[in-house]
């Protein structure tokens, strides 16, 4: 178990939850799935028949260039928007099958996020933004589990304060904190570091590393940054709307390189 | 920067609607008044110049002053029937006839009184001369003639189911009489004059009838060809005695208008003070609207600033906005007021108050006072808002954060709460001091301003309790408060101005009601008392005479009142029989005696005693509107005259004097040894020719005048409930531009999980938490500010306070339930943000 992850080291496997056959279950899954925007003349095809399983316990970035549907996809993977056809499986839940109330339960409960900005209610403290989700399914946090976080991401000093007086890394932690409150079964983060200086960018994302690696949690990034990706297990590579790549074990220079590939 | 205004403010139709919609109820307030009471007066000019049409010159007493109609029904000293003749004599008059007119009330078919609410109910003489009835004409059958023929208007034919050649019945100030139907009379279009009932005879009739043997009220008179109004007026003035004169139709039709005029005063004042609640009401939601505008515009006008744009740009932006608001909402209000009119009209119309049908009058006055209110109360509202909009840095462009809530000065805060404790002080003084009504007026509006200025350190007090919930849909929303105290503050403000009117109105009347229980029980003897039904103009003397007659009634006391001016200032007084006058009530003389209560000398209240500087012993001149003044030697004076509402006490005999009228306001008997239900049932059937006569116990007279200010109260709340509902106009406005501002929170509140319901509840709850600030910031200052009002009324009656809690708490709880209302659509729009817009990044 390492804590400081390199971008160079070897891919790990978390404590990863497995099935009876010892095999690797995915958190979520895709199957076949289609996002259209709009209709007729106007129709844009942003996700074009996309299968995907993103295991459990592993820290997964979706690169692409812009436009090729990264963030749709971890939209509808996070039931934040839904499929225009196909499936999306969190664990053995149909997305496809929820309400829009049981969805938002879903979200709550067993869903974690990160975004690139303006992830926190200004009014309310860091500690209360971090137990938001517990708050609002009106159950106390755990204590134990809010200390590990809390600790992790060395947020102790600075819990009272608002986020207008945090700074943006610290603001992206808090974020980080409240998405791990509920031990989702995933955490999306969809260019959590857009917004933060190189090396705040870097601390978020040994953190992100780190929340895979010692809390056992999974982790799905959305990024266009190759140094980024390269904090991942693995990355998926995305180009108008399809999968056209997966690299295991990415490091930023074999990122770039795909990169390149795919832009030519 | 006008085409920049124009486009801000179509941005949101819904915003500009709320807005526009709390300027437009004050203005409609002001326009409806104005209109209501210019038709009336055009109405009742075209009813008078249609009645004096063909009356060239009238002939009549002079009044000793312009006395108020509702106390004296506009009745002169009637004039010696000789001069008639007189008239008849002078060189160009071609017709002369005296007329009376006098109480006659109609009885039914049903042996019911044919009463209309508030309208008199009048016999007059019938000119043998058609034409000088005016457009009054006989629409059927004929004129009366000799002791046994009546005409009567038709809208009491009609609604007494009478048909040419029937007996009707009708009571008169000396007895009550049947006659036979021979005509039906009409007005123009018009089936009555205003409602009233009218019944005609011919003049020795009616001056039988009326109580007016060998006089007549007036002399009307038609010229011969050719001779001009003003010149027979001049003949004819100069034959007549000494206090009575002439005066051309022309000017009799205008005095007439004048006068009703005056006799709406205070109702159109009333109304413009309602007008005034709702546009105070109105600016704070306007004030709000704009702040709340210019902080969601920082960004754009900094930038607006940045290019080039002037403060002065940016100030006169955003005072044009007010302006465009203003206008519109003006114009909004000036159509509602000419439909209120109408209501009221309608409203008055059901209560038997027949206005002659005219069209709307719409002066230029009333356009430019509308107008002017509206656009004048946007643009003061408006004002502070463009001046901070003006003082925005072009740096503020650049900076991404969203407004925050700058911390309100210390200055303003130590200034706040002193002002609020003066005020505060100051009501306490008046309602210990009491009698000190302007002071509780000046006392109520300084703690009101100090409410402005601490406004937001009560919104964040409260918030500051509340955030303290275990629920996060609470803390969120007193967090929210907090953020946005001043916001909040005055959106609740606004609120507050309206429940403290309601409350203080409350308070008021609930001391009324209490007094007027303590009165009855306290100064009252009699067993029971005998009041006309309704709004009857009175009860014929020939009542009490037939009490006096009987056995089983031992004291009768009959009481009327009358206007007069008391050392130059308009008062009613009070007539009442001396004789048994302290076994019916115990006026609680203070000082002097009841005895010395004879001719020539009058009982004053302690009160106007005192305002007037008089004692026992002394002089007062009452000047009679027919007789003009006599001195008075005040005999005592007394406290406790609130059950006959009495502040100035003459012998009947003085009375019969200086006043025409026989009617009594009521009848005070003692029926020893009775059982008061049974004498109230055996009196009842007495009086069974006079269906107008209510027999009371003194518990009906207070069961009838505690629900006659319940029914006041009722209107009076009604109408400032239109106020409440600007004040709650404004909490939806801040609610919905508040939603507006926080689409991404929402967004993000929804993103990490929480339901539709729960983002719902968070936006019920602050709504929720200013409505309980203005609730009971609302509550408490009326109730205080009530409590000083009832102090200061003792003169009108209001002898004890009474604070009713349970109205007081139950407008609170309906305050509150309002803000839950008030929430419903902006929750619901908060409830649908788009979390993926709300969430994407920029
Ligand atoms: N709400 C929307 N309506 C219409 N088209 C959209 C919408 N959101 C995204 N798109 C389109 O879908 C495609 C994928 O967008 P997006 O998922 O945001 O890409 P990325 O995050 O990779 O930049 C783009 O062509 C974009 O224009
Ligand atoms: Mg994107």
């Amino acid at each position: 178990m390492r804590t400081t992850p390199a971008p160079m080291s070897a891919p790990t496997t978390g404590p990863a939850r497995t099935t009876g056959s010892g095999e690797v279950t995915p958190a979520v899954r895709a199957v076949d799935a289609c996002k259209v925007y709009g209709a007729g003349d106007t129709a844009v095809t942003a996700l074009d028949d996309v299968t995907l399983d993103l295991p459990a316990g592993r820290f997964t970035a979706i690169m692409g260039p812009s436009g090729s549907g990264k963030s749709t996809l971890m939209h509808c993977l996070a039931g934040l928007d839904t499929l225009t056809s196909g499936r999306v499986l969190i664990g053995d839940t149909d997305l496809a099958a929820l309400s829009d109330r049981e969805r938002t339960l879903l979200r709550r409960d067993r869903l974690g996020f990160v975004f690139q900005s303006f992830n926190l209610l200004p009014t309310l403290s860091a500690e209360e933004n971090i137990t938001l989700p517990c708050d609002l399914a009106g159950r106390r946090p755990d204590r134990e589990w809010f200390q590990t976080v809390v600790d992790n991401l060395a947020l102790g000093g600075r819990l009272s304060h608002r986020p207008s007086e945090l700074s943006g890394g610290q603001q992206q932690r808090v974020a980080v904190g409240r998405a791990l409150i509920s031990r989702p079964d995933v955490v999306f983060a969809d260019e959590p570091t857009g917004a933060l200086d190189s090396k705040a960018g870097a601390e978020l994302l040994r953190f992100l590393r780190s929340v895979v690696d010692d809390l056992g949690q999974t982790v799905v990034m959305v990024t266009h940054d190759p140094g980024a990706a390269a904090y991942a297990d693995s990355v998926v590579f995305l180009v108008d709307g399809r999968v056209v790549e997966e690299l295991e074990a990415p490091t930023r220079d074999r990122v770039l390189e795909v990169m390149g590939r795919l832009a030519s | 920067m006008f085409r920049f205004s124009l486009r801000n403010l179509l941005a949101s139709k819904v915003r500009l609607l709320l807005t526009m919609a709390s300027v437009a109820v004050g203005v409609a307030f002001v326009a409806g008044t104005f209109v209501l009471s210019d038709t009336m007066a055009k109405a009742f000019d075209e009813l008078y110049a249609g009645l004096t049409a063909g009356t060239d010159v009238v002939v009549r007493s002079e009044s000793a002053y312009d006395a108020d109609l509702t106390t004296t029904g506009g009745q002169v000293r009637p004039v010696d029937e000789g001069l008639v003749a007189r008239v008849r004599a002078v060189p160009g008059v071609e017709v002369a006839e005296g007329s009376v007119f006098g109480y006659a009330l109609v009885i039914d078919s049903h042996g019911q009184p044919v009463q209309p609410g508030g309208a008199p109910t009048f016999g007059t003489s019938i000119a043998v001369d058609r034409r000088l009835s005016g457009a009054a004409t006989i629409r059927e059958g004929r004129a009366p003639v000799g002791l046994g023929e009546i005409v009567v208007d038709a809208r009491t034919v009609r609604r007494a189911g009478l048909a040419l050649g029937d007996h009707v019945d009708v009571v008169f100030e000396d007895a009550r009489r049947t006659f036979r139907l021979v005509g039906i009379v009409g007005f123009g279009e018009t089936d009555s004059i205003l409602g009233a009932t009218m019944t005609g005879f011919d003049l020795p009739t009616a001056q039988t009838v009326l109580g007016k043997t060998g006089v007549v009220d007036e002399i009307d008179v038609r010229g011969a060809d050719g001779i001009s109004d003003s010149t027979l007026r001049d003949r004819i003035a100069s034959v007549l005695p000494d206090g009575v004169g002439a005066e051309t139709g022309e000017q009799v039709a205008a005095d007439s208008t004048d006068a009703v005029r005056d006799a709406m005063g205070v109702f159109t004042t009333v109304l413009l003070v309602f007008a005034g609640v709702s546009l105070l009401v109105g600016s704070f939601v306007i004030w709000n609207t704009f702040n709340v505008l210019v902080a969601q515009r920082r960004r754009e006008v900094a930038l607006l600033r940045a290019v080039g744009g002037t403060r002065r740009q940016v100030l006169t932006g955003v005072l044009l906005e007010a302006v465009v608001v203003g206008v519109i909402s003006s114009a909004a209000g000036l159509g509602l007021g000419v439909a209120l009119a109408a209501g009221i009209r309608q409203l008055l119309k059901l209560i038997g108050v027949d206005l002659p049908t005219t069209t709307p009058a719409i002066e230029t006055r009333t356009v430019v006072a509308a107008f002017s209110v509206g656009v004048v109360v946007t643009c003061l509202a408006a004002v502070l808002p463009a001046w901070s909009a003006a003082r925005i840095a072009p740096m503020e462009a650049l900076r991404t954060a969203a407004p925050v809530n700058r911390g309100s000065g210390r200055i303003r805060h130590a200034v706040g709460w002193s002002v609020l404790a003066v005020g505060a002080l100051m009501l306490a003084a008046c309602s210990v001091a009491g009698d000190q009504r302007w002071w509780t007026v000046v006392a109520t509006l300084t703690t009101f301003l100090g409410l402005v200025f601490v406004g937001p350190s009560l919104a964040r007090g409260l918030a500051a309790v509340v955030a303290h919930a275990r629920r996060p849909g609470w803390r969120m929303a007193a967090r929210n408060v907090a953020r946005s105290s001043r916001r909040a503050a005055a959106t609740a403000l606004a609120l507050t101005i309206g429940l403290t009117v309601v409350a203080a109105v409350a308070v008021t009347a609930a001391s009324l009601k209490d007094s007027v229980s303590a009165a009855v029980s306290g100064g009252n003897r009699s067993d029971l008392i005998l009041e006309p039904e309704g709004a009857g103009m009175g009860v014929s003397s020939s009542v009490a005479d037939l009490l006096r007659a009987r056995t089983d009634v031992d004291a009768v006391v009959e009481l009327r009142e009358w206007g007069a001016q008391i050392n130059g200032d308009d008062q009613l007084v009070t007539a009442v029989d001396t004789a048994g006058l302290d076994r019916v009530i115990d006026l609680g003389i203070a000082s002097g005696s009841l005895d010395a209560l004879r001719a020539g000398s009058i009982l004053v209240s302690t009160a106007q005693a005192r305002h007037l500087g008089v004692s026992a012993g002394e002089s007062v001149t009452v000047t009679f509107p027919e007789t003009g003044p006599r001195p008075f030697r005040v005999a005592g004076t007394f406290d406790k005259g609130s059950l006959i509402n009495a502040t100035y006490v003459i012998t009947l005999s003085d009375f019969e004097q200086n006043v025409t009228s026989r009617l009594d306001q009521a009848i005070l008997l003692t029926t020893p040894g009775l059982d008061p239900d049974r004498a109230k049932e055996r009196i009842g059937a007495a009086l069974a020719d006079y269906p107008n006569v209510t027999v009371n116990t003194p518990q009906d007279i207070t069961r009838k005048a505690q629900h006659s200010v319940d029914q006041l109260l009722g209107i009076v709340t009604a109408l400032l409930l239109l106020a409440v509902v600007v004040a709650v106009l404004g909490v939806v406005n801040t609610l919905v531009l508040s939603v507006m501002e926080r689409s991404r929170e929402l967004g993000v509140l929804r993103a990490v999980g929480a339901t539709r319901r729960q983002v719902r509840q968070t936006i019920r709850r602050e709504s929720v938490l200013m409505s309980t600030l203005g609730a009971v910031t609302g509550v408490a200052l009326g109730a205080a500010a009530g409590v000083g009002l009832a102090r200061s009324l003792s003169e009108q009656g209001i002898t004890t306070v009474a604070v009713p809690l349970v109205t007081l708490a139950a407008y609170v709880v309906i305050a509150i339930g309002v803000g839950v209302l008030a929430a419903v659509a902006p929750a619901r729009r908060a409830s649908r943000v788009d979390v993926l817009r709300a969430v994407a990044e920029e």
